[in-house]
């Protein structure tokens, strides 16, 4: 046993003694309590109350400027759903979220497992790989603007090697969305890599030796082995991808500004930075917002049920 | 568990009435507005330009001048972007905590005043207009009151190249949107496989709404009429707009995707892809840093755009003063100092913008600076967006509407008439 | 094929590829493919920020000429002093640090409890406290700021509040407001949480009948064997907490507090970006994360996890 036995308090080893051969309920509850408390109560008290008053100012026509209120009922919800600028919106954050997150995710468990054997200058290659999520996004996106130039851009130019004229990429609605994909997908697959990193270090190594020895070559080692029990990595990456995914706003800021070519690309943040900072109309923003939630609610079930319990420890 | 859920619940739920109630008490602050007649006091200002620590010296030294005027008066500056500011507006207001004087831009001064943010400055429109561009000053009045002072501004003219006109055999610049376009086809450069290198027209490098505005003024048209209803859809509207869709679309002066507004790329008239444009004043400050010999040899020329009449767009920064300032003296001070010579003159001169003072026209900054003279001399031509309460959430709007006409989605009657429909429904507040 | 891990390794040579830490004996072609495989990748990634640094370089006049050099004509080495100079970038430096590091050191305690608790705890209520923690991450940032902003203005007996929190300026324009509302993230609290689920019921029980309580447990059996999850917390926190903007921009308003991004920004005017002075801040400003990223690395190696259970 290498756990490490060093004494435990007088007073717990008193009542322990009592305890020990039943750990009872009492103690393991208490404890989670105490353990709990910290965390929780600060998540209650800095996002909890504001997510509350967000439902309720969703209810409500709150002038933020004239500081004054009144109840709206659903009126909120009827005029953003009205809208096709908000249809569009919802529309693009799902085809966005539907391209970037699976791709990045594979690209970045498959990075990971080959980041994870004994290379040489792996350090270095993990570092190249998580480099795009630690840069700001303002700066990133001046690159890709400068890789999007239709004339003389990067990508234009390479495609100008096989005969094809490129598109204006996002100055043109037909790619503006696609671009942004691109270049999601090319930050997001840094930090899915780390945490896909962190969770291999605790697959044990005689799992692999022993599918070895079954005959297993590494591809079948991976879908057999590795793949099954990265299942909560895979969960808490899928979860938090999705929800990153729908709450994106910065490359969108600044790669497609204002909604991007004839409004292609604006996603469900910009509706609600729009509605908060341009139009101060803060009881139409919550009202956006609780949108998104239950979305995200809803797609966070969904994702629980594909990557299969998780929750028997 | 339920048991021990429902308190936590509860307590939530109250927090949550609580904070609400809060915000919506932040309005009113406890003492009112009303000072106690001497100028004096800490007062708080917001400020979206002097950023940097260049500007924070500049603001620095005006402000040791204003502190020397007014003793018993302190100023705490806040540096902000004009990007942030809306969020530290709403933020101050809502706490109930506003900033005392608030720079903020020109089509913000009508609703910000409807809604009683801003205070009323007691001045005559009249009087100021002798002293700054009257229409620089209309920025700051609401139903004839005057809510701010105009400190900056900037406009959008026409530029270009004298050097490429003249290989082009044209001698002076357009007089109407028909010698717009031919002009601008003349002047358009394509290589053999059709690429192309120079646009004859660049209708693209400012924001696709003040475009569009700066053609429909110049066509006769009006944003909103008389009665406060869009106008933008009228047949002057769809003239200037359809102008600006065939320069691409049919004469193919330009292609989509050339530059874009405030372009990471560079400036296209600086970089020599462009022989024309609906520019901004502020490109000849651009053209200066990245290509100073086209100012040099005296390449670069203006003109207002023109059809009916000649228009400019004009936007600008203000100074105003919080309605519910608990030194409101001191903040008025302040707002008028700020407007005045010394401090105009150092604002518009960090940043290459157009100051608001007639007076300022000789000074040496301004005769240096072609594009600034030149707008300050057709300052008559100048209009500016907003007017409405609503501007604000009919203002982001154009901007789609517009593209969707000049990359072909729509016909500009189109495009203009679904834009008044929308705007209609913000302003009967939907 | 589940095996309960009681024998000592046996490492037969088998050919490199997809697969934890093999050793030696593999075919030059497999290995050279991979290696080339990763290089390309490499320089995808890092292409931009060497693009970044490149245009650091240069003068604005270059940085806008078009077609855009690659190589700087001139090494404009001036612009990173000239950038600094701009603004007071040694105390928003000395901020950000503060910040980032108080920001990380207490999501890693906090959370990790947290997560603890709800991965290996039974207690009523741990489905439901779960939701709510992913439930905290579906509310855009926007949408809180203004919320945030009033509790943290409103905090009583701070700045010359009352105990209702009325009449002062509460937590704002002071360290409080700038570290303690971030302190502690949902994501890292069901990150941990996932962790946690995957370490074995096994070490539990042995350190249970050893006599730890669960609080002995939690500290000296099961975190340490969270090492890579601890580090993967404290990238992730320090990297938000770094690069956050807004926040720290609306609850200060004098520059004393505020922090590099809040300086970063300056550089951008409405009228024009001084890309230059902008490239070479952001350069700047991620050397740390690249350090403390490097330095992390260790955490990231096989074995570190599973030492205790042989």
């Amino acid at each position: 046993m290498a756990a490490p036995t060093a004494a435990p308090p007088a007073t717990r080893a008193v009542a322990g003694a009592h305890r020990r051969s039943r750990p009872l309920g009492h103690e393991r509850r208490r404890a989670a309590y105490l353990m709990l408390a910290p965390g929780m109560l600060h998540l209650a008290w800095w996002i909890g109350v504001p997510t509350v008053a967000t439902f309720v100012l969703a209810f409500t026509r709150y002038d933020i400027l004239a500081g004054t209120m009144a109840w709206a009922g659903l009126d909120n919800f009827v005029a953003i759903f009205r809208d096709p600028v908000w249809w569009t919106a919802v529309w693009n954050t799902v085809v966005y979220t539907f391209f970037t997150v699976p791709v990045a995710m594979a690209i970045a468990v498959v990075i990971a497992v080959l980041l994870n054997t004994n290379l040489r200058a792996r350090a270095w290659y993990r570092t190249a790989v998580f480099m795009p999520h630690i840069t700001a996004t303002v700066a990133i996106a001046l690159v890709w603007m400068w890789m999007f130039e239709p004339n003389i851009g990067l990508f234009n130019w390479v495609l100008s090697w096989f005969g094809v004229r490129g598109p204006a990429w996002t100055s043109d609605p037909a790619w503006a969305m696609t671009s942004v994909i691109l270049m999601s997908v090319w930050k997001g697959i840094g930090l899915k890599m780390v945490i896909y990193l962190a969770a291999l270090q605790g697959i044990p190594h005689d799992l692999y030796e022993a599918a070895e020895i079954d005959g297993a070559g590494p591809v079948r080692r991976f879908f057999a082995v590795t793949l099954p029990l990265l299942g909560p990595a895979t969960f808490f990456v899928l979860v938090v991808s999705l929800i990153e995914s729908f709450q994106v706003f910065e490359q969108f800021y600044v790669l497609t500004p204002e909604g991007g070519p004839a409004g292609s690309t604006t996603v469900m943040t910009y509706e609600i930075y729009k509605s908060a900072f341009q139009r101060f109309d803060m009881s139409v923003a919550s009202a956006q917002s609780v949108v998104l939630f239950v979305f995200l609610l809803v797609l966070t079930i969904v994702g629980r049920r594909f990557t299969g319990r998780d929750d028997v420890a | 568990m339920t048991i021990r859920h429902r308190p936590v619940l509860r307590a939530v739920a109250a927090a949550a009435a609580g904070l609400v109630a809060l915000a919506a008490c932040g309005g009113p602050a406890p003492s009112g507005g009303g000072g106690d007649g001497t100028v004096s006091g800490e007062i708080s200002l917001l400020t979206p330009i002097f950023e940097g620590a260049d500007g924070a010296a500049v603001l620095e030294e005006q402000l040791a001048a204003f502190q020397a005027q007014y003793p018993g008066v302190t100023v705490k500056p806040d540096y902000t972007t004009y990007g942030k500011l809306n969020e530290k507006l709403t933020t101050s207001i809502a706490s109930g905590q506003p900033y005392d004087v608030m720079l903020m831009g020109a089509g913000w001064i009508p609703p910000f005043a409807e809604k009683g943010v801003l205070a009323d400055l007691g001045l005559e429109p009249a009087e100021l207009g002798a002293r700054y561009y009257e229409r620089a000053v209309d920025a700051g009045v609401h139903e004839g009151k005057v809510y701010a002072l105009p400190i900056m501004m900037d406009t959008r003219i026409g530029i270009y190249r004298k050097d490429l006109f003249a290989q082009a055999g044209i001698t002076e610049p357009p007089k109407n949107f028909a010698e717009l376009r031919e002009y601008g086809k003349r002047l358009t450069q394509r290589a053999p496989d059709g690429t192309l290198q120079v646009a004859g027209l660049d209708v693209l490098g400012i924001d696709p709404r003040q475009a569009f505005l700066t053609m429909l003024w110049a066509a006769g048209g009006e944003l909103f009429g008389p009665d406060g209803s869009p106008a933008f859809n009228s047949p002057a509207g769809v003239k200037a707009l359809q102008t600006m869709a065939d320069v691409i679309q049919v004469d193919r002066s330009e292609d989509v995707g050339w530059t874009t507004p405030n372009s990471p790329t560079g400036n296209v008239m600086a970089q020599g892809r462009a022989a024309m444009a609906v520019g901004h004043h502020h490109f000849w400050t651009q053209i200066q840093e990245e290509a100073p010999e086209l100012i040099a040899e005296d390449k670069l020329g203006f003109f207002v755009i023109t059809d009916e009449r000649p228009a400019m767009f004009q936007g600008g920064t203000l100074a105003t003063v919080s309605a519910q300032s608990k030194h409101p003296e001191a903040a008025r001070a302040l707002a008028e100092f700020l407007a005045s010579e010394g401090p105009v003159l150092a604002a518009n001169e960090q940043r290459g913008n157009i100051p608001s003072l007639k007076s300022l026209e000789s000074s040496e900054f301004v005769q240096q600076n072609g594009a600034i003279q030149f707008a300050m001399q057709n300052f008559e031509h100048a209009h500016s967006e907003g007017g409405v309460p609503q501007w604000l959430e009919i203002r982001d709007k154009f901007k789609p509407a517009i593209e969707s006409a000049l990359l072909g989605q729509k016909s500009p009657q189109q495009a203009l008439d679904d834009l008044a429909a929308e705007a209609s429904a913000a302003l009967a507040g939907r | 094929m589940s095996p309960e891990g009681t024998s000592a390794p046996v490492a037969p040579p088998v050919p490199s590829g997809p697969g934890p830490g093999r050793l030696g004996g593999a075919p030059r072609p497999g290995r050279i493919l991979l290696h080339a495989v990763l290089v390309a990748l490499s320089l995808a990634m890092v292409a931009p920020f060497v693009w970044m640094v490149l245009t650091s370089l240069k003068s604005h006049a270059e940085v806008m000429s078009y077609p855009p050099t690659i190589l700087p004509s001139v090494w404009q080495w001036v612009n990173y002093p000239d950038a600094l100079g701009f603004a007071p970038f040694g105390t928003y430096f000395r901020n950000s640090m503060v910040i980032a590091v108080s920001h990380t050191a207490i999501n890693v305690a906090l959370a990790a409890m947290a997560g603890y608790a709800l991965a290996r705890l039974p207690f009523r209520g741990r489905t439901p406290a779960l939701v709510f923690v992913l439930a905290a991450m579906m509310i855009p940032t926007f949408t809180k700021i203004v919320p945030q902003y009033l509790l943290a203005k409103t905090m009583p007996f701070f700045g010359g509040n009352d105990f209702l929190g009325r009449g002062g300026s509460g937590w704002l324009d002071s360290w409080w407001a700038l570290i303690v509302p971030g302190a502690v993230t949902p994501l890292a609290i069901f990150l941990f949480r996932q962790f946690y689920l995957s370490l074995p019921r096994e070490l539990e029980e042995a350190a249970r009948l050893d006599g730890l309580g669960e609080f002995g447990i939690f500290a000296r059996v099961m975190t340490p064997l969270m090492k890579p999850a601890i580090a993967t917390v404290a990238l992730i926190t320090f990297e938000n907490s770094w690069n956050n903007f807004v926040w720290p921009l609306i609850v200060t308003r004098t520059d004393q507090l505020r922090v590099i991004q809040v300086g970063l920004a300056a550089f951008q005017q409405t009228e024009r970006t001084l890309w230059e002075y902008l490239m070479a801040g952001t350069v700047l400003a991620t050397v740390p994360m690249i350090v403390l990223f490097l330095f992390t690395q260790r955490y990231f190696v096989q074995g570190f996890a599973t030492a205790g259970i042989k």
